[in-house]
């Protein structure tokens, strides 16, 4: 049988079997065993053991525990509570001013964690019912939390682009660094998206009433710093990795003490609050290491196959096509199959396909990980499978159902499409921080 | 449902759980190395060991807090079907599909073993300056397979409870 026969025969299995709805990884690491021992025989039986030594040799996913415990302190203990108090506040007055106040909240609690998890956790908790009790509408409100809390992996310290960094061999550090201006760019086109919007349709996001709005200027003052929080929370991370004291790892486990000192000095590091954080932290822990292992293990066996040569032969040779046309068509696929693909499987699974054919076409690999993130952004809101869609289900008040959830996504989709675009027109948008820090 | 299969789930489940609260403190562990390690960069010499020692310490978290993971119902699933079945048809399909996800944790475990015989043969060591033995965390590895193998196990009896109607 010829190979690229089997490798789509491998991926059609997958997805026959992922729909089943078995655990994904499962699904996935039992078509990459399968598949071995059948190509390979009982020689073949050694690729999900070698898959999780190799795992052990990553270094730079250590830090992955290390950002989801700290998303689930910070959501848990609530210290960013004070934080949704602060915008409100001070954004109230404006039309659709809770809704842009809320974006600026994402901005700030993706800074201090890598995954969208914690976001959506305290959008949907707090700002959400605050924001529907306000008069806003539902769709809108739901678009925004879903929208900001995917900021998470685009802001630094991003666990995308740290999965990301070890399959293209990128620095971390220069990733981060490309992804904080597309990150406050994309947040930028959100809140002109809302300002336009509710200045078009008033109704969508009334301003505060004016009882409301007679908050003394002490207590406005004082609120503002609760922006400290987080602000030192970054600093206290950030500040040893970028002048190089100590390696991204080690800046995590930092990171994931100094949120939980936080907790502890706010006094909200209950025992309930500890509990929760760590079980939950081994949970989504688990589940993505046992994804990796299996999909590593399914990777081994793609590569064996050649199917990425295959690929790449087949568009830059047979077809003929210039290098922004195979990248545009690769952006495309990449979102399509993000809508139907599981979003952490699809960047085990499908990164190392396309990254090596990225850098053989002879783009910057850094320029392209931000490319990389948005489209994980994108799909990891679009339906039917989207990490945030199905966590926003899980979390949000029961009156916002399937279909508002749906809905709600397709202007802030398209803005991202938007600044995908922008950044891939213009590179120096994503590359102008690192090249100045690192001096290139 | 005979009862010895009733006793095999209870019995597992509780094992699994408490092997699975222990992992859940590994972060700890595991903060504590990588703290331990940033502090000896600054202040004195770096210690060689900090770095596998937090790689082995990741791995026993990940591989020994799997069934409790599982137990916790913490593995996504795509639920574009799965999602509208009723809970019987639920378990039809699981009872089916989680056979495979059985074959996949042999293939694991049988892979582990050969590869932990082989450490204990040649005294096996890590290719760095700390040069680590690494059968024990083989070892680690392959029991927390083992426990994973038995915690499916369990959920495929806990299926067949389901579409019997049993309580278990």
């Amino acid at each position: 049988m010829p190979y690229e026969l089997i490798a789509i025969l491998m991926f059609s299995t997958m997805m026959l079997l992922l729909m089943t709805g078995q655990r994904v990884f499962g699904a996935i690491g039992f078509v990459g065993v399968a598949a071995a021992m059948l190509l390979w025989g009982t020689g073949g039986s050694d690729i999900g053991f070698s898959a999780a030594m190799k795992l052990m040799k990553w270094y730079p996913l250590l830090t992955l525990p290390m950002f989801i415990f700290m998303g689930y302190v910070l959501s848990e203990s609530r210290i960013a509570d004070d934080l949704y108090r602060m915008f409100h506040v001070w954004m109230g007055p404006v039309r659709g001013g809770l809704a842009i106040g809320t974006i600026g909240l994402m901005v700030l609690i993706s800074a201090m964690n890598g995954l969208s998890v914690a976001g959506m956790a305290i959008g949907a908790t707090i700002a959400l019912p605050e924001l529907l009790r306000r008069g806003y509408d539902k769709i809108m409100v739901t678009g925004v939390i879903q929208a900001g809390s995917s900021l998470g992996i685009l802001v630094p310290p991003s666990v995308v682009l740290v999965l990301y960094a070890m399959i293209a061999r990128q620095p971390v550090g220069q990733l981060w660094l490309a992804g904080v201006m597309p990150g406050l760019m994309m947040a930028g086109l959100f809140i002109l998206y809302i300002a336009i919007r509710c200045r078009l349709q008033p109704e969508l996001g009334p301003p505060l009433p004016e009882d409301e709005r007679r908050v003394p200027m002490a207590e406005k003052l004082r609120l503002l710093r609760a922006g400290l929080l987080p602000l030192a929370i970054f600093a206290t991370m950030m500040v040893p990795f970028v002048n190089g004291w100590t390696s991204l790892v080690e800046s995590s486990a930092i990171g994931a003490l100094a949120a939980f000192m936080a907790a502890v000095l706010k006094g909200r590091m209950t025992r309930e609050v500890f509990e929760t954080s760590t079980r939950q932290t081994l949970a989504i822990s688990c589940m993505f290491m046992w994804i990796i292992l299996a999909a590593l293990g399914f990777g081994a066996v793609f590569d064996g196959l050649g199917a990425v040569r295959a690929i790449e032969d087949l568009f830059t040779g047979q077809l003929g096509l210039d290098p922004w046309t195979i990248l545009i068509l690769m952006q495309l696929s990449f979102i399509v199959m993000g809508t139907f693909l599981d979003d952490t499987a699809m960047l085990v699974i499908v990164a190392p396909l396309y990254v090596p054919l990225v850098g053989a076409l002879g783009f910057d690999l850094i320029w392209y990980g931000v490319l990389y993130t948005i489209t994980t952004q994108i799909a990891y809101m679009t339906p039917p499978f989207g990490y945030n869609l199905f966590l926003m289900r899980a979390m949000a008040p029961p009156e916002i159902g399937l279909r508002d959830i749906y809905r709600s996504i397709v202007p802030f989709a398209l803005v991202m499409v938007l600044a995908l675009a922008l950044v891939m027109i213009f590179p120096q948008i994503a590359l102008w921080l690192p090249d100045y820090v690192y001096g290139k | 449902m005979p009862d010895f299969a009733l006793r095999y789930i209870r019995l597992i489940e509780a094992f699994n759980r408490r092997v699975g609260r222990i992992a859940m403190y590994l972060i700890f562990v595991l903060m504590g190395v990588l703290l331990w390690s940033s502090i000896s960069k600054t202040a004195f010499l770096p210690s060689l060991w900090t770095l596998e020692m937090a790689q082995f310490v990741m791995v026993a978290y990940y591989i020994l807090g799997g069934p409790y993971a599982i137990q916790l119902n913490a593995n996504v699933r795509m639920d574009l079907f799965y999602g509208n079945w009723s809970p019987r048809t639920k378990a039809w399909v699981d009872a089916c599909s989680v056979l495979c996800l059985l074959f996949y944790l042999g293939v694991l475990l049988y892979g582990g073993i050969g590869s932990t015989a082989y450490s204990l043969e040649y005294g096996e060591r890590s290719p760095t300056a700390w040069r680590p033995y690494l059968w024990p965390i083989k070892i680690i590895m392959c029991v927390g397979i083992g426990l994973m193998i038995l915690q499916a196990t369990a959920e495929f009896l806990k299926d067949i409870c389901r579409i019997r109607g049993v309580s278990f």
